[in-house]
């Protein structure tokens, strides 16, 4: 149960010492993190079966940290073997890309322990099965986040929005914490119960208010607008290995973190979906409607996220309101997908950024006669974000759009109108990033148009995320299998 | 597997094997780009045409495969006598713009992406006629939304190509995602995606019916370019390298016509599509005479043949809006002769447009006597857009005049007769503007590549010929009435 936690926590130590006694080669490090989250993936399967094996037979879920009920520490569900599962392959993907991206940064005896320390939190967040687990491991998640944003830190900018998350991380943070109190306060335990086994008298003063404090501070750590503002400076400003992390995966665990607490302390399915829905709305018309103007790249891609988030959060908030458990595995889906489409783009950006130094979408213009397999990549991450089929992202689209007609609601409908004018909107910023990709400037700039040849530490991550990103598209049947029982176990089924 | 399957499978195996070569295409090789194309549009049409003995049996060549299991959704493909017409049409016109583009296209070498992504543009349209469940449709449909855009984005003319693609784009994609949202009510209502499960009959409760019904109008008309909602189409038809040019107007407009015949009128009852039936007719009139009214208005040679596409589509949906035998026959066959014509107006246009190197009816004239070759075939495909006897589409506008006359709105048709001597204005007015009046003064002529000249003379003879034997289509395109509507007329 612990074991893939426990590769991440030793393995940073590990990598700690190594850098510091051993060895300070890059290559060196980089593989050695990657076979750690190989190792953790290897142990992370025999977990995913045996909870598998347990939902079929309807026994009790895979649980470590004491025998009786009251301190069980982490509990393995469905939902959170997806989060996990996706974390650890992007660690794996960003750890082989790190070895040549942070080549020339300094300080990478911290990077790598880092990077392990916020996947170990990362995976703690979403398996913990009390408040107060999920609190320590929300803030080791996070504060191994705010110095990696902040990691490059010879620039203001970097240092600025390591600054401005961690003020607002801590925030959100002690809202949560304040939140714990408020519930304890009332049930006499921070225990989460399973899902769908919430306690059945109805919540007390007290606990609606700490509903209202765990709403607010995991709000802001799953960039819910309007506590979004964090986002796209952060996203922006982290090294582009690290973005790819915190987009694809980091802020969806906070998200699966939200959905477990309000499920878990005694809100109501229906009412969780109703927030869900109202805040994608907003999420998705704000995140696209912003990006639309953004000059710089990463930017975009962060207000890309906002936007992406939203309509994940669209799908499960239709699957509680009318109790569909489909809804909540499209989500899922969705979010499956988006952490390969995202990572995929933010490492395309990085390869940019590494070899010819560009920031803005501007100077992006006619890069590909220079780097054609990062134009691709980064054209196939773009198209899948922007729903063009068979990418990951249409089929994605597809199961929500599916489901979400199902109730034959007006309210379905008029949510339905939202995310297609949404989708239309978004192809306003996606496609002239990819045109800008292909088309040179006119006239031809003075600076090299040479091709140039990428390192293969990059160049094997990119072409893995983009097979991947093309084959969820293609062939999405076992990545649907592979969400299927989040619905059932949310809605207590 | 029989030889229907692998013959269904060849129509999109070949342009894929020839993409796949054509992208690897490097150094010295790239000059065998164009051959490699053609040679691949040869076989999809060569395949396309093998599915009619099975399909004069009375057999479907169908090849299915499960996809997502779990969500019902299959991978399925069929030609039945609603897909043939379409299918021969698109891949003859990806034909004759790959044959066209040896001598339109400048090689360099980007040439392999060109004619690369023309074939993926093709394999769209196949595809999209192909396919025999939803995904895959709207995969197809928008596969050859995005290698045209992309074509236009690339290798279009002037400053204005990027921001015109991106309008393409995502006015054409707000028709598909209308045209997705009904999709999705369906595979909702059914629980499948194949088609054949929705011929079998769509419970759906009336309000729905009509929504989904008002949605698959509009999106398809969106790609049909009526309108209102032609707006992509001018901007696009003139920016877009011709041989795009041809397969946009030629074969990608009549997908909106497939998709129209394909699903509300193959799904849906009389009864439940009748109350459509007058709208569609009047909006089918607005575009034939807005269309040909921007035709007159225009000065460019291209802006002016792609506003006779939007009116050309009012025909169309006027003669499907009869809801007669007569009339749909009639609008199918018009898009196969508004292909057939379309495509030879846009060849003669690139090639005076190629020798002279101007593109303003006002800046030319009198061509007759430098280009006779060029004026007597843009001259016969500006009498067969006309609608003159004995030109192809004179019979299917008498199909879908007489069609229009059979319902009861006899009054709409007559208007609609007497619109189409606005075309006759027009096209009258590009000839003699381009080929008859005094030479402007510096007009110098190039002599055209043989590839640029053979397809255009091929195209004048074939709307001759159909003209005047127009027996086969007729045939062809009869038997997909027991397929439309339930097959009661």
């Amino acid at each position: 149960m612990i074991a893939p936690m426990l590769f991440l926590g030793m393995g940073a130590f590990a990598i700690y010492l190594v850098a510091r006694l051993v060895t300070k080669e890059n290559g060196w490090l980089a593989s050695l993190t990657t076979g750690i989250f190989v190792a953790a993936l290897g142990a992370f399967v025999p977990l995913a079966e045996a909870t598998r094996q347990a939902l079929d037979a309807g026994g009790p879920l895979p649980t470590w940290g004491g025998e009786d009920p009251g301190s069980v520490a982490l509990r393995s569900d469905p939902g959170s073997l997806v989060i996990v599962g996706v974390a650890l392959a992007l660690g794996a993907l960003t750890s082989i890309y790190s070895g040549r991206y942070v080549a020339h940064d300094r300080r990478k005896d911290l990077y790598y322990p880092l990077l392990l320390l916020m996947l170990t939190g990362l995976c703690g967040t979403v398996l913990a099965a009390d408040l107060f687990n999920l609190y320590l491991f929300i803030e080791l998640m996070s504060i191994a986040a705010y110095i990696l944003v902040a990691f490059r830190r010879h620039s203001r900018k970097a240092i600025e929005a390591g600054f401005k998350y961690l003020i607002m991380g801590s925030v959100g943070t002690l809202l949560f914490l304040v939140g714990v109190a408020l519930i304890y306060r009332e049930r006499g335990t921070i225990a989460l119960p399973l899902v769908g086994f919430a306690p059945s008298d109805p919540p007390g003063p007290w606990i609606r208010t700490g509903l209202a404090f765990f709403l607010v501070g995991l709000g802001v750590k799953s960039a819910v607008v309007p506590l979004h503002t964090w986002l796209p400076d952060a996203h922006g400003r982290a090294p582009s290995s690290i973005s790819a992390l915190l987009s694809g995966i980091i802020i969806q665990s906070a998200l699966y973190a939200l959905l477990k607490v309000s499920l878990g302390t005694g809100m109501s399915a229906r009412a969780l979906g109703g927030v869900l829905i109202a805040v994608s709305v907003a999420n998705m018309t704000l995140g696209n409607a912003v990006a639309l103007v953004q000059t710089d790249t990463k930017r975009l891609l962060g207000y890309s996220t906002v936007a992406q988030t939203g309509y994940m959060m669209f799908g499960i908030g239709i699957g509680f309101y009318y109790r569909i458990p489909e809804a909540i595995q499209a989500g899922f889906f969705l979010l499956v997908a988006h952490a390969g489409m995202k990572a995929l783009a933010f490492l395309s950006k990085g390869v940019h950024r590494f070899y010819l130094d560009t920031n803005t979408l501007e100077e992006l213009r006619g890069t590909a006669s220079q780097l054609p397999l990062v134009a691709m990549t980064f054209t196939v991450a773009l198209g899948g974000l922007a729903g063009v089929p068979p990418l990951a992202g249409f089929i994605s689209k597809w199961f929500i759009l599916g489901r979400v007609l199902q109730p034959d609601e007006p309210l379905a409908y008029v949510g339905l109108a939202i995310f297609l004018l949404n989708t239309l909107l978004a192809l306003g910023y996606y496609l002239p990033t990819v045109a800008r990709l292909f088309v040179a400037p006119d006239p031809v700039p003075s600076r090299t148009t040479e091709r140039i040849g990428i390192s293969a530490w990059m160049a094997i991550p990119l072409v893995v995320a983009a097979a991947l990103v093309i084959a969820i598209g293609l062939y999405p049947a076992p990545w649907w299998t592979w969400v299927d029982g989040v619905g059932p176990y949310l809605l207590g089924r | 597997m029989n030889a229907g399957t692998i013959g269904l499978l060849a129509i999109l195996v070949a342009p894929l094997a020839a993409v796949v070569a054509l992208f690897l295409l490097r150094g010295r090789s790239i000059r065998f780009a164009g051959w490699i194309a053609g040679a691949s549009a040869v076989v999809t049409l060569g395949a396309a045409l093998l599915s009619l003995p099975a399909l004069h049996r009375g057999e479907v060549p169908t090849l299915t495969m499960p996809w997502i299991p779990a969500a019902g959704i299959k991978f399925s493909l069929h030609v039945d006598w609603l897909t043939l017409p379409f299918l021969v049409t698109e891949a003859a016109v990806t034909l004759v713009a790959v044959a066209y583009s040896w001598g339109y296209h400048h090689a360099d070498e980007r040439s392999g992406a060109f004619y690369g992504l023309l074939l993926l543009f093709g394999m769209g349209m196949s595809g999209t006629t192909l396919a025999d469940d939803m995904v895959l449709f709207y995969v197809f449909w928008e596969l050859m939304l995005v290698a045209s855009a992309i074509l236009i984005l690339l290798w279009g003319d002037g400053e204005r190509r990027g921001p015109i693609a991106l309008k393409y784009f995502i006015f054409t994609h707000l028709g598909s995602l209308m045209v997705l949202v009904g999709l999705i009510v369906l595979y909702d209502a059914t629980g499948t995606d194949t088609f054949s499960a929705l011929r079998a009959g769509v419970a759906l409760d009336p309000g729905l019916t009509r929504m989904v019904i008002g949605l698959f109008l509009i999106g398809f008309s969106v790609k049909m370019a009526v309108f209102p909602v032609h707006l992509w189409l001018p901007d696009a038809h003139t920016v877009a390298p011709m041989p795009v040019t041809i397969m946009l107007a030629a074969a990608m407009l009549s997908m909106g016509t497939y998709g129209i015949l394909r699903f509300p009128l193959s799904i849906f009852a009389r009864a439940d599509i009748a109350s459509f039936a007058l709208p569609m007719m009047i909006a089918g009139l607005f575009s034939e005479v807005y269309g040909a009214l921007m035709a007159l208005a225009e000065r460019d040679i291209k802006r002016i043949i792609a506003y006779s596409s939007v009116s050309q589509m009012g025909y169309i949906l006027f003669g499907l809006g009869t809801l007669t035998a007569k009339g749909i026959t009639g609008a199918t066959l018009h898009v196969v002769y508004h292909a057939i014509v379309k495509a030879l107006l846009f060849m003669g246009a690139g090639w005076v447009i190629k020798s002279t190197g101007r593109r303003y009816i006002n800046e030319l004239g009198g061509l007759a006597k430098r280009m006779p070759l060029a004026a007597v075939a843009t001259g016969l495909g500006a009498l067969a857009i006309a609608g003159m006897p004995p030109f192809c589409i004179f019979n299917s506008e008498w199909m879908i005049f007489s069609g229009g006359f059979h319902t009861a709105h006899t009054g709409l048709s007559v208007v609609t007769l007497l619109g189409s001597l606005l075309t006759v204005v027009y096209a009258t007015q590009l000839i003699i503007g381009i080929f008859f009046g005094s030479e402007p003064e510096g007009l110098t002529v190039k002599k055209p590549h043989w590839a640029i000249v053979a397809p255009t003379a091929l195209l004048a003879a074939l709307a001759f010929i159909e003209g005047v034997f127009p027996a086969m289509l007729f045939d062809w395109v009869t038997h997909e009435l027991p397929l439309i509507l339930g097959g009661q007329w």
